[in-house]
């Protein structure tokens, strides 16, 4: 079962990442913008929005964009 | 733990910081970014300016300047000092305590005690609960509480994840008994099973100072630093904030029988003012009542950037009447606090610049 929309996450990652849209199997280290900063907002999206704590550990353990929200979506489980 | 201060008050804070003013936009060359990277980093993280404190000058350098202001200036007698506390990383030596030196420049009496507290940004919450403590035991009527840190001494330039947030500043509370009960409610937490979330790993008696503890290297991309500057896992210090800071501080309104209404002022320790507007965000802090600039003026100051905040945002309103404050610092330790009180009028509360002779 899907706990988080899915398309809104990715267009939420979409503005993180400064891009006009993100397909769930784009892979993040090919953004430019996918740096620190980059993953700063994605633990406080993750928070604001989801209220899940993610590590930073398991994100660079994340591949796509799909990854990134399994591993959202896990948490809220 | 959870406690209520009474009959204890602040009556002055003076802060001081460095004269000199260094520039973002000037340094960014240092950090090999792109311009559009440095910008959003810049716009993200809220920076402009930081004061950097001049080599040869310490925090204490600092912390005695605003003592001597107050002391010309006819605040504080030096017959009134029953303590003085230093509370800080960047002490002017392993030993002795830098309290004991400045006691010594100042020409005061055997009978201050003196004590250093080794503390970062929750220094001034840490700092005020022992003032409290021995205002309950001293004869004399007031507690000097200097908190100082220059930082900056601690990163290496080219470090872009710590050295455009730093700033390096000091200050002095005046705090003393009042005749009136003045309750201060406080929470103190303390997690060293995760210190090594701020760390700096070398240079102490666990890995002694020697040439690889100061060898420079490229840890990672933009990231130089040697094993006897500050390692921050940046990931696991936002996560630490978000998850513990709140609850806190729900903890200690509820605990002091206030709302988010009955507060006039919420001074948040600010390491950058992205943490801070999530914090806010989170807490449903209206934007009236926090402040997150101290960042872009002086830098993230260590336990100094709650009372600069007070100085900056509130100092004539403190200096002419009472708000009620909640005060949160959280940082290395890790260690968070979180103090609610009635604060002013005070006696001063404002930030002056030192500059070295």
């Amino acid at each position: 079962m899907n706990v988080i929309d899915h398309n809104e996450f990715y267009v939420k990652l979409a503005e993180i990442l400064d891009v006009d849209e993100i397909q769930p199997e784009s892979i993040l280290k090919d953004f430019d913008e996918w740096d620190s900063l980059a993953v700063l907002s994605v633990l406080a999206m993750a928070d604001s929005k989801y209220g899940v704590t993610i590590r930073a550990d398991e994100i660079r353990t994340v591949n796509t964009a799909a990854d990134l929200a399994q591993l959202v979506a896990a948490k809220k489980n | 733990m959870k406690c209520t201060f009474r009959n204890k008050r602040i009556s002055a804070i003076l802060s001081v910081v460095p004269a000199e003013e260094q520039r973002f936009d000037e340094e960014c060359v240092n950090y090999g970014l792109t311009e559009g990277k440095a910008q959003k980093l810049k716009k993200m993280m809220g920076l402009d300016r930081h004061r950097i404190a001049p080599p040869g000058v310490c925090s204490s350098d600092l912390c005695l300047h605003g003592l001597r202001k107050l002391l010309a200036d006819g605040v504080l007698k030096k017959e009134d000092i029953g303590a003085l506390l230093f509370i800080s990383q960047t002490p002017d030596y392993r030993l002795p305590p830098t309290s004991n030196v400045l006691q010594g420049k100042l020409g005061l009496s055997h009978e201050v005690v003196c004590m250093d507290i080794n503390q970062g940004c929750a220094g001034f919450l840490v700092g005020l609960m022992e003032a409290f403590l021995l205002l309950d035991i001293l004869t004399l009527p007031k507690v000097v509480l200097l908190n100082g840190d220059t930082c900056s001494k601690q990163l290496d330039k080219r470090n872009r994840v710590s050295y455009p947030l730093v700033g390096d500043a000091g200050s002095v509370t005046v705090v003393e008994r009042t005749a009136t009960e003045n309750p201060i409610f406080m929470s103190l937490k303390m997690d060293g099973s995760r210190y090594q979330a701020l760390l700096v790993p070398g240079g102490g008696y666990r890995m002694p100072s020697s040439p690889e503890t100061l060898a420079s290297h490229e840890a990672e991309p933009g990231v130089v630093r040697n094993l006897e500057q500050v390692h921050m896992d940046g990931a696991a210090i936002f996560n630490f904030t978000l998850e513990d800071v709140p609850p806190q501080i729900e903890e200690i309104l509820s605990f002091s029988g206030n709302t988010r209404d009955s507060i006039d002022v919420f001074t948040l320790h600010q390491p950058n003012e992205f943490i801070v507007k999530q914090l806010a965000a989170k807490m449903r802090i209206p934007n009236e009542k926090i402040a997150s600039n101290i960042v872009g003026t002086y830098g993230n100051c260590s336990s100094v950037s709650i009372p600069l905040d007070l100085a900056h945002n509130y100092g004539e309103r403190l200096e002419r009447g009472v708000a009620r404050v909640c005060l949160s610092g959280f940082g290395v330790g890790l260690t968070w606090g979180a103090m609610v009180m009635d604060l002013g009028p005070l006696a001063v509360c404002r930030t002056v610049s030192y500059q070295p002779e």
